[in-house]
């Protein structure tokens, strides 16, 4: 079986401009952080990024890194509204694709089943269908009844963040919520997987049941060990969410006189600065 | 919040002559201490619907219980035919059965949609097969980004879905653990259901993988130990394959059904599967 190790860099190489990329977790938990802080140090732009946002989406949004956005919430949880966001949709620059979350669940499902569309109920009676002109409707062939017809969400790539993972790609949640990882895997045609540890097959099956494995080695082409790389959003049981780090990135990206110094201490150099300074401000704390 | 009943009561409650039944269980957990509750009763002209129906449905079937079935799948698994269901499909024996014919995906697509409240399914299935051209059923949709013809299916809502699972507690929440199928479509997409469990607890202890079926999700319970056999319960007995292979000489014969019904169900009010042997 093929070793599928590579490091954030080697991810993020494997990406090209305009592409769509797929980033899983929910809000701000689990979310593939080392893999979005090497897309902020690397030159690649325009991507359509496709979430159930967090800070992901702020940061990416505040390196100018996001060209579009589709996406059923953008949120930090504990923080309702992540500035950087904000300031992007007030810009007026993102082009946006706001979607119910039951229809972007919808609209990966049926990218991952290969069909060109899936009905679901969700949407209708809102502002979706204005703010969405390419969505359509469909009659049911049996009662004549009119439902949502969500469109596939095709990746070209996705980005996910599990607990552990053996070096074929099998990845395993070993918190509460599998989010929705697995469809995110499914609807693209590269999935790289970041996880706090890598560990022989054998140990993934000691370490949980067999329904916390998340993903096969069939739905990943990439497997990257990133200890921490959920930071500073949640990774359950190994880490809560760092709470004050989040609340320092929001202060500072509230802040433009701010967020030059918060880039130049954080975000200027490799994961194991982050690591570093990250550890050097909690210890300062 | 569900209610919990004998067996009795709690069939007597929810399946009525004339009505949709599904009863599932994909090999495991098959609900076939009911089946012989509702033979008992004495249910007639009800449309059975199930993705694999075997032994319980050849058994209801012989009875004289059923006017129609719907599934994708009839056999003894691992055995042969059904003789029953052959019998009543061929010869009307012991009442004509009219029969509507799925695949397996556009079976569990069917209940999907039916739990999530659409009026109908999309997918790939049936292309190249015979199966649209016998089952009016199975229709064509055009995608409306693309101009592709897929396949439709309608919604599954049965007047019941009755289920096996291991444990409920005494609000009517029940656990299921091992192969689960498709209880949870199932259950959701009917109008009422009962779930017979091996045993009432008092707390349900978490286990991984298991699902759960909120009690308001489900109209009755009752308890029916062993109620699975001669399928099998997860954590609580195996198979019995023996049970399967003496199926098939009983179900050959009209004769042979016959005295297995009397002894077995007619003249067993605690059934729970029942033996042949």
């Amino acid at each position: 079986m093929r070793d599928k190790r590579m490091t954030a860099d080697e991810v993020v190489a494997e990406l090209a401009d305009g592409m769509t990329v797929g980033i899983g977790g929910w809000g701000s938990r689990r979310k593939p952080m080392a893999l979005v802080r090497a897309i902020l140090r690397s030159p690649l732009r325009d991507l359509t990024v496709v979430s159930y946002g967090g800070p992901d989406v702020g940061l990416l949004c505040a390196a100018g890194k996001v060209r579009e956005l589709v996406y059923g919430f953008v949120s930090l949880d504990s923080i309702p509204y992540d500035p950087w966001f904000r300031r992007a949709r007030e810009s007026g620059e993102l082009r946006v694709r706001e979607l119910d979350e039951g229809m972007l669940q919808c609209g990966l499902r049926a990218a991952g089943h290969r069909l060109p569309f899936l009905p679901i109920r969700a949407g209708l009676g809102s502002d979706v269908l204005r703010v969405n002109p390419d969505l359509r409707t469909v009659r049911s062939p049996y009662d004549g009844e009119e439902v949502l017809a969500m469109p596939p969400l095709r990746l070209d790539a996705a980005l996910v963040h599990l607990n552990r993972a053996d070096r074929h790609g099998n990845a395993q949640y070993l918190g509460p919520d599998p989010y929705f990882d697995d469809l995110f895997c499914l609807a693209a045609d590269r999935r790289y997987v970041s996880c706090e540890r890598i560990v022989d097959t054998a140990e993934l099956t000691a370490g949980g049941p067999a329904q916390s494995l998340l993903l096969n080695r069939m739905m990943v082409e990439g497997v990257v060990e990133t200890p921490g790389g959920a930071h500073f959003t949640s990774c359950v049981p190994d880490y809560g969410r760092d709470e004050a780090f989040q609340r320092r990135y929001a202060d500072a990206a509230a802040d433009p006189d701010q967020w030059p110094s918060f880039v130049d201490q954080f975000l200027s150099g490799t994961e194991t600065d982050y690591q570093a300074a990250v550890n050097a401000a909690r210890v300062g704390a | 919040m569900a209610r919990i009943l004998s067996l009795a009561d709690a069939v007597g409650e929810v399946v009525h002559d004339g009505d949709t039944v599904a009863l599932e269980g994909f090999t495991h957990l098959i609900p076939f201490a009911a089946g012989h509750e509702i033979i008992r009763q004495g249910r007639r002209d009800l449309t059975l619907v199930r993705m694999t129906p075997d032994l319980i449905y050849d058994q209801l079937i012989g009875a004289g219980c059923a006017r129609k079935l719907v599934f994708s799948w009839g056999g003894n698994p691992g055995v042969g035919s059904l003789h029953r269901f052959r019998d009543a499909v061929q010869n009307g024996w012991p009442v004509p059965l009219e029969i509507e014919e799925h695949s397996h995906a556009g079976m569990a697509n069917r209940y999907v949609a039916g739990a999530s409240g659409l009026p109908f399914a999309v997918l790939r299935g049936y292309t190249g097969t015979d199966l649209p051209a016998h089952n009016p059923n199975i229709k064509q949709i055009t995608c409306p980004f693309t101009g592709e013809t897929l396949t439709a299916v309608p919604a599954l809502n049965p007047d019941t879905t009755i289920v096996h699972a291991q444990q409920a507690d005494p609000a009517g929440n029940v656990q299921v653990w091992g192969i689960t199928g498709v209880h949870k479509e199932a259950v959701l997409a009917a109008k009422r259901s009962l779930v017979t469990v091996e045993e009432i607890v008092d707390e349900l202890r978490p286990r991984p993988g298991a699902m759960v079926l909120p009690g308001w999700a489900v109209t009755v319970v009752a308890e029916a130990p062993r109620g699975a056999h001669p399928s099998y319960a997860q954590g609580y007995y195996d198979r019995d394959n023996d049970y399967y292979q003496a199926w098939d000489a009983i179900g050959r014969d009209r004769d042979a059904f016959r005295d297995w019904l009397t002894e077995t169900v007619f003249n067993n009010t605690a059934t729970a599967g029942g033996g042949t042997r």
